[in-house]
């Protein structure tokens, strides 16, 4: 068992050698590259899931403790920076999920980039290249025993990110494909944006554990949970609070930036300019994730000394995630790009996973993101279908000379509509994902979103006042509603009523490569809620439950499961889902939008997304720029340029003058006496370098002398 | 110790030695220029690496203190065994250290020794009896040991450096290098007689046990012989102002011989000069590390600043060579055996060694390359590089940059701990003269790049480098990216390299 355990550093390592070898050698083989690469996944993908059947055949001691391997790295005075790796039963619930879903969108990938058609994707190979590199980031985030891996792997996702969301702004504009040039451009921002913003998460995460090394001298995560450490931290002021709790808030900081929680949250919806592979990426497996992971795995810290109910870091994890759920759901009901409301709803869900961690509970937030993993790379990747399929209906369109002329976005959900029939499977599939999302028995996303209220519920009703569980679980059960109320609006958008572009009505299903994990994604969608199922015993409470057991904080056991909490929001969810179905089903192309009808004003606020991105625009990026622009003209208009060029002109002056005196004063007495000395240096110098080795010796005899000589003198 | 245990202890310089015959032997019976004359590499090289294995097989055995390899017996002289040479840590980690160098410059020789010595089987045999030289002066305990292998090690150079009979400027370097080198020996043995003269012994603990018992006064003996044992050590190591010899042996020598010589006899030269002051002459470290600090300064300011005028590339590393043998030697002036911390300025000064062998000879592998098809190393040989060879041009840009002491390359690892060890000793003045030259070097290594990367070549075809120097280049690339992203078995092997030698301090 231990020999399985010892593998473990490779499962990061395969991605990262098919990066390695894709960008070194492969790189002109299409086919060769990406078999690499879906090769290295699937190898990652078999390892970690022989090591989580290892890990739950260890028995609960390895679930709680798990194996570690550490690896001295870096010398620093005294100490030594370590990095290392461990598992145990957390770890081993992702390793299920991550390289799982890696492969499945992996292969899909394939397809989505038409491998061996005329019009496949010229980047090809360099797309694989990096989504190995993102995979193998996540994968090592999962497995790193320590802060410093961590980090590591956590830059190595926002290069990626940065790489794979701008990967079409090299992209050409080219009217046959539908690519205009303002959304090469777009592609550009996005990346730009996502990149930036992650990183003001990512500076205060870095303070963070600046200041923990600073303070404890390690940064391993067994070492920093051990009650003494924690105690050691707490007593410690920083900033007026225990020095615990703003470490704390720096690592949630950077959570808040990478799992795109309010008010960081606005790279995500632009996210989607990269190709769909890649958001399927970044919504599901990894990127996001790796936040929520984050703040998981150093719980410890936020609960460190206080209680539950009165740790200020926690609430402040519960009240952000609050806040993201309904801000992510509201939003997602007026956008009509398919994938921009997948991916407000996974900026919604991943308040949700923030509100569980919030509660206190480990397992909650973690199971919403296993969950959520598989059906929001399910949807993502059907939408990808989706699109593909629209896009595909546009040529045939166009061929037929039944093409508008006029331009349009295939993301567009007022021109699709009554695909059911044109892509049976990909509807089933989304099917299955909508279903999972809003909530339906009995698919994954139930039992998940369940625990969460249900944790939350529990937690009120313990404590009977208006206390914060309370809001948390209003928050999550309306924002249950609205996530049906637009799950149901896309549906009946998408898959209902009629075509309303010749682009859509020609559409047709995508090819098998596509299909088929869409089909393999929609079981775990179906079937994944299982594993903590409330009726089976919770098998992964007791997985994962005790890890942060050492530290003597955090609360293991499950809550049971709650009728009331699980009617009231199947209610809602069925009730949501139906409204906005009905309501939409039979949409005509340029019909004013029911919601829209309805909610007035509201719904254009919804649609301007609340005005943040605008009042970022106005607040922050606006004076950047301007200051920017203001430094540039200090230094080359107004000030520091003219000044130089004045001290220029001067000098020439100053040098015509010295002219006149040159050569009749200076030349005569001052130059010649200067440079006859450094003739005679000169001399001597030459002697020293031209090559007689008597002079060499020479040099040799007079140093002796003179080293001697010295010690006559002293 | 029976004649077996010395032949197990003495399994290195045995393996290297019979490589070295077998070359010659086989280099008589294949007629030359022969088809099979080719192997000869091959054997040199494998000999090479069961030099590596054998040196690792016999680690284990040296304990923690050392083993003393004693060969004079019977009442001819004097009755004792006497100690010639020791298996420690340090002997040991020079051992590796040779064969890395003997592997690499093999590797890098392959088509210039096809091309322009015809295939004369001897030179490999030479390369490994200077690998040889190298591990016997690094183990040597002993005054005449130390002598008769640093003489072994300088008479293998001026043969090689002469070895492209029909060129001038090698005949010229060779020569110069001779008289230079016969003496500075001259005055090196004079060192040693006052040394003996003063003690009695040859012996180097012995030297420190007599000196320390402090019977007579004798400092006004010991100082002259320490800066006369300098001049020979300094004329190996070229440090300024014994570097004269350099820049023409450098230039003059075939460009493989060049890389051997810019990194193998300075490793063995700084063996024997750590091994000398800090077991021999411990109690006059008031004087050497006065004497050292103003020679550090020197030869890395004067290194620096004669580079910058250089315009052939060989003998601009000949020069950033001496700089860099001044940075080494802040290693050994701030050494500090009791300290705590890691950086102890010894194992720095191994470290920047071994830093220095991946990058140096990488970069001379790469001047190989350029030479073997432009014919010259002039500095606008290298212009446009990268679009005729990108692997070369992208792979001679780290080893620049690990030269300059930028991470993530090795050099930055040897810059950090021989600097940090002299501001740990408080002797910042040493550390800012460093940094200061540091700054200075970038300026002409940024030359190289420039023409590598801006540069208008009148020829733009590309190029093939041939195996060999793939290997080679592709080798010290590696080590020198490991060196910096994975420092810690090296800062180790390191430590626990000079650990011994700092614990008798």
């Amino acid at each position: 068992m231990e020999f399985i355990f010892n593998l473990t550093p490779l499962i990061p390592l395969f991605p990262l050698l098919a990066f390695a070898i894709i960008v070194l050698f492969t790189h002109r083989h299409n086919r060769l590259s990406s078999s690499i690469a879906i090769g290295g996944i699937a190898l990652s993908t078999a390892l970690g899931w022989t090591l989580v059947l290892a890990t739950i055949l260890s028995g609960e001691h390895a679930w709680a403790e798990g194996w570690q391997l550490r690896v001295p790295w870096l010398p620093a005075g005294t100490t030594v920076l370590e990095l290392g790796f461990a598992v145990d039963g957390f770890t081993a619930a992702m390793l299920f999920m991550v390289p799982f879903v890696c492969l499945m969108i992996f292969i899909y990938s394939q397809g989505y980039m038409k491998l061996g058609q005329p019009d496949q994707d010229p980047r090809y190979a360099r797309f694989f290249a990096y989504i190995s590199l993102f995979a193998a980031g996540m994968l090592g985030l999962v497995v790193a025993r320590d802060l410093v891996l961590l980090f590591i792997s956590w830059e190595v996702m926002g290069l990626c990110s940065y790489l794979l969301i701008g990967f079409w702004s090299f992209r050409k504009a080219d009217s046959e494909h539908h690519i205009d040039a303002a959304q090469v451009v777009r592609a550009r921002q996005a990346a730009l944006k996502a990149f930036i913003t992650t990183r003001i998460g990512d500076v205060l995460l870095f303070s963070g554990i600046a200041l923990l090394y600073s303070y404890t001298g390690t940064l391993t995560f067994r070492e920093l949970f051990r009650p003494e450490t924690l105690e050691t931290l707490q007593a410690i002021s920083l900033l007026g609070m225990p020095a615990v709790t703003v470490i704390a808030l720096l690592v949630f900081g950077g959570a808040v930036g990478k799992s795109a929680q309010f008010p960081l949250h606005v790279w995500l919806p632009d996210a989607m300019e990269g190709p769909t592979p890649v958001s399927a990426l970044i919504h599901a497996a990894t990127m996001v994730a790796a936040g929520v992971y984050l703040v998981a795995r150093t719980l410890p810290l936020f609960i460190a000394g206080f209680v539950v109910a009165d740790a200020p870091a926690l609430h402040w994890v519960a009240v952000i995630g609050a806040i993201t759920a309904l801000l992510g759901a509201t939003v997602g009901l007026a956008q009509d790009d398919i994938k921009r409301v997948l991916a407000y709803s996974t900026i919604s869900q991943l308040g949700y996973m923030m509100m569980g961690l919030g509660l206190g509970s480990l397992v909650a937030g973690i199971f919403h993101l296993l969950t959520h993993a598989f059906f929001k790379a399910l949807l993502f990747l059907s939408a990808g279908s989706v699109i593909h399929g629209v896009e595909h209906g546009a040529h045939i369109a166009a061929h037929n000379g039944h093409g508008h002329g006029e331009h349009f976005s295939p993301n567009d959900m007022k021109i699709m509509g009554g695909l059911r029939h044109r892509m049976p499977r990909t509807f089933v599939a989304y099917l299955a994902g909508a279903l999972a999302l809003v909530g339906i028995v009995p698919f994954a996303g139930f039992w998940s979103k369940d625990e969460i209220l249900a944790e939350a519920f529990h937690l009120w009703r313990a404590d009977g006042t208006l206390n914060l569980p309370f809001w948390v679980w209003l928050a999550g059960t309306l924002g249950a509603f609205f996530t049906a109320l637009y799950m149901g609006r896309q549906l009946g958008l998408v898959f209902w009523g009629e075509p309303r572009h010749a682009a859509a009505r020609h559409a047709h299903e995508s090819p098998s490569s596509m299909t088929v994990p869409l089909i393999v994604l929609a079981l775990f969608a179906l079937l994944f809620g299982f594993v903590n199922a409330p009726f089976l015993g919770n098998p992964l409470h007791h997985l994962m439950g005790n890890v942060h057991e050492v530290s003597e904080v955090v609360h293991a056991e499950a809550i049971p499961f709650n009728p009331t909490v699980a009617g009231i929001s199947t209610v809602l969810a069925v009730a949501g889902l139906l409204l906005g179905w009905s309501l939409y089903r039979n949409y005509r192309a340029g019909q004013v939008e029911p919601f829209q009808a309805a909610l007035g004003p509201v719904f254009t606020v919804l649609r301007n997304k609340y005005y943040i991105d605008d009042l970022y625009q106005w607040a922050i990026i606006r004076p950047a720029v301007w200051l920017a622009n203001f430094c540039f003209n200090i230094d080359d208009r107004w000030i520091i340029d003219p000044f130089v060029d004045l001290v220029g002109a001067a000098g020439r002056a100053a040098s015509d003058i010295a002219r006149v005196l040159d050569s009749g004063v200076i030349d005569r007495w001052f130059v010649e006496g200067t440079a006859q000395l450094f003739n005679a240096a000169g001399r001597w110098l030459r002697y020293s370098e031209t090559g007689h080795v008597q002079n060499y010796l020479l040099v040799v005899a007079v140093t002796i002398l003179l080293l001697l000589g010295l010690y006559l003198y002293f | 110790m029976t004649l077996t245990q010395l032949l197990v202890l003495l399994l290195p310089e045995l393996v290297l030695t019979l490589t070295a015959l077998v070359v010659l032997g086989l280099d008589m019976i294949w007629r030359n220029g022969s088809w099979s004359q080719r192997f000869l590499l091959w054997i040199a090289l494998i000999g090479s690496v069961i030099l590596i294995a054998v040196t690792v097989l016999i680690w284990p055995l040296t304990g923690t203190g050392g083993l003393p390899i004693a060969f004079a017996t019977g009442k001819d002289f004097g009755g004792d065994q006497v100690p010639m040479m020791a298996l420690d840590p340090l002997a040991l980690f020079f051992k590796l250290f040779t064969a890395l160098v003997l592997i690499l410059v093999l590797l890098a020789s392959g088509d210039y020794v096809r091309v322009r010595i015809r295939f004369r089987g001897e030179f490999y045999a030479l390369i490994l009896f200077g690998g040889l030289a190298m591990m016997l002066s690094a183990a040597a305990t002993n005054l005449l040991m130390i002598y008769l292998s640093l003489e072994f090690l300088s008479i293998t150079s001026y043969l090689l450096t002469g070895y492209l009979r029909e060129d001038e400027r090698s005949t010229e370097g060779a020569v110069k290098y001779f008289v230079y080198g016969a003496t500075a020996s001259a005055v090196m043995l004079y060192g040693f007689s006052l040394l003996y003269g003063a003690t009695g012994t040859l012996d180097l603990a012995g030297i420190a046990t007599v000196l320390m018992g402090g019977m007579v006064p004798v400092h006004w003996l010991v100082y002259p012989a320490l800066i006369m044992v300098l001049v020979g050590l300094g004329f190996k190591i070229a440090l300024v102002p014994f570097h004269q010899w350099a820049p023409d042996a450098y230039e003059g020598a075939p460009t493989p011989v060049t890389a051997f010589l810019s990194v193998g006899p300075k490793a063995a030269g700084f063996a024997v000069l750590m091994r000398l002051l800090l077991t021999a002459l411990p109690g006059f470290q008031l004087d050497w590390i006065a004497v050292l600090a103003g020679i550090a300064i020197v030869t890395m300011t004067l290194g620096n600043l004669v580079a910058l005028w250089q315009s052939n590339v060989k003998r601009l590393l000949a020069y950033s060579s001496i700089a860099q043998a001044g940075y080494m030697l802040i290693g050994l002036v701030a050494l500090a055996p009791e300290a705590q911390s890691w950086t102890t300025g010894l194992n720095g000064l191994l470290l920047y060694l071994l830093a220095y062998l991946f990058t140096n000879l990488g970069a001379f592998a790469v001047v190989i390359a350029v030479e073997n098809h432009a014919g010259s190393a002039q500095l606008d040989a290298f212009a446009g590089l990268m679009r005729r060879n990108p692997f070369l041009a992208i792979t001679m840009f780290l080893f620049l940059l690990s030269l300059i002491g930028i991470p993530p390359t090795a050099g930055f690892v040897g810059k950090l701990f021989v600097f940090g060890a002299a501001i740990q000793r408080q002797m910042i003045m040493l550390a800012v003269v460093g940094i200061v030259n540091s700054v200075i070097s970038v300026y002409y290594y940024y030359a190289i790049m420039r023409q590598m990367f801006f540069g208008e070549a009148v020829d733009t075809s590309p190029f093939d480098e041939g195996p060999g120097l793939r290997v080679a280049v592709g080798v010290a690339a590696v080590m020198v990216l490991m060196m910096a992203l994975y420092a810690e078995p090296f800062i180790r092997l390191a430590s626990e390299s000079v650990s011994l030698l700092a614990a008798s301090f």
